[in-house]
């Protein structure tokens, strides 16, 4: 512990030490990559264009060291209940991104995500609280079990969420950044405004940091994919962040691009399919090099192919129209924690 | 403002969620109060059940229906017209 630290040089380190610990490990893990033949075709360029993959154990290693920094720095054991739920998550990405895993599989064993995050409450009984708090009404009752049962779950459909919108690049770490943001906004007002625990806003900083370094090698064109490992471990940390940020609201609205996507993909293929397995794409690309909508009926509704039915778009132009559609869902989920911690 | 109609049916999800939720927290899960009986907490179970069910049941038909109406136009403009 350093209790002699002030706030500000908390959320600094938190923020930065996994900031330049990822920004100066990312070049020599990408050329590791490289070298051991661990690349993915990028689909929607051609078979030339190989990208390394998976960053996700370094991204998981970045969040690592922040988290270890704020347990270090004030002795709690909120960063290590997140941390858990992130490792839980990140494994079973791993595993998948070497053997694959099957549609159901993947969801069932996430839910080990969640147990291993909520048993910490078994040592840190504030954990969490077993309340929602809405905006400008009152917050709800108490309601332990089926609040903690919901946590639970929370991991394996928040996860899942997350690496579905993981097809384009940029396209889960502009997801991920802007979230964490809007995450980070409405802990921080709740801090502000009601005297919560800073602990909880210098837990989200390591994610905030470990987004903005992987945009800066996942944007278009990538140097880097995430991997499963990277994508189901960001959903993770999320969802336990949420949980105990206590704006669990606020965090739902955030990620509804994410929700709106899974829920279509999951109602159009009738359950959870290995999207290897899906047999009609809901998109294609055209000769011009464009990505157009599937006029086919038994196409999987996702919301890139909402998105194109508008009309056929670049890659880029495709991932700019998601950031404007998850930086309004951002904007709604900043209103609804500013009416909800400011009034 | 292609986006337009896709940013409404995010705007009816927030609406649906936030209003969902906080009918299941303060009503479902309160419903029928604290059962003193077998009976009163079989009935107040499948009460619940049936009621959480309900609240999918709604999210579903009003994501799935803005989401058809959405895509049939699109397909509609899409398909190339007859000339005369």
């Amino acid at each position: 512990m350093v209790p002699a630290l002030d706030l500000a040089a908390l959320l600094s380190l938190s923020f930065f030490v996994p900031l330049v610990f990822l920004l100066v490990s990312f070049p020599p893990f990408l050329r590791l990559l490289v070298r051991k033949g661990r690349v993915s075709i990028d689909v929607h360029k051609g078979p030339a264009f190989k990208v390394p993959e998976p960053a996700g154990p370094l991204l998981f290693a970045g969040v690592l060291v922040g988290e270890i920094v704020v347990f270090l720095a004030t002795g709690s054991l909120v960063p290590v209940a997140v941390t858990l739920g992130a490792g839980v998550a990140f494994a079973i990405g791993l595993v998948d991104d070497l053997y694959v895993l099957g549609g159901r599989t993947k969801p069932l064993l996430l839910i080990l995500a969640g147990l291993a995050f909520a048993g910490v409450i078994l040592l840190k009984p504030d954990l969490y609280t077993p309340v929602l708090f809405f905006p400008l009404i009152e917050s709800t009752s108490p309601h332990f079990i089926v609040y903690t049962v919901l946590a639970i779950i929370a991991f394996p459909v928040v996860s899942n969420a997350f690496n579905m919108m993981d097809s384009f690049n940029g396209e889960i770490s502009w997801f991920t950044l802007l979230t964490s943001l809007a995450l980070f906004v409405g802990v921080a007002l709740r801090s502000i405004f009601t005297g919560f625990s800073v602990i909880r806003i210098e837990t989200i900083l390591p994610l905030v940091a470990a987004s903005v370094v992987f945009l800066v090698y996942n944007r278009y064109p990538s140097k880097a994919f995430d991997g499963d490992s990277g994508a189901l471990m960001f959903g993770a940390m999320f969802a336990g962040l949420a949980v105990i940020g206590g704006v669990e609201i606020a965090a739902i609205i955030a990620i509804v691009p994410a929700i709106l996507n899974s829920f279509y993909t999951l109602s159009s293929v009738r359950g959870f399919v290995e999207r290897r397995r899906i047999k009609s794409r809901p998109t294609y690309v055209g000769e011009d090099g464009k990505l157009y909508a599937s006029t086919e009926p038994s196409a999987p509704n996702t919301l890139i192919r909402l998105i194109l039915l508008a009309g056929p778009l670049g890659e880029k132009d495709l991932v700019d129209n998601i950031v404007v559609l998850t930086a309004f869902s951002c904007l709604l989920s900043v209103a609804v924690s500013v009416l909800t911690w400011v009034y | 403002m292609k986006l337009a109609p896709l940013i409404l049916i995010e705007f009816a999800a927030f609406l649906l969620i936030i209003g969902e939720t906080y009918a299941f927290f303060e009503f479902v899960i309160l419903f029928g109060g604290i059962p003193h009986s077998f009976s009163t907490f079989t009935i107040a179970t499948v009460a619940r059940v049936t009621l959480t069910a309900g609240l999918g049941v709604l999210w579903f038909v009003v994501m799935i229906g803005l989401t058809r109406l959405y895509v049939r136009s699109k397909l509609r403009s899409l398909t190339p017209k007859p000339s005369s």
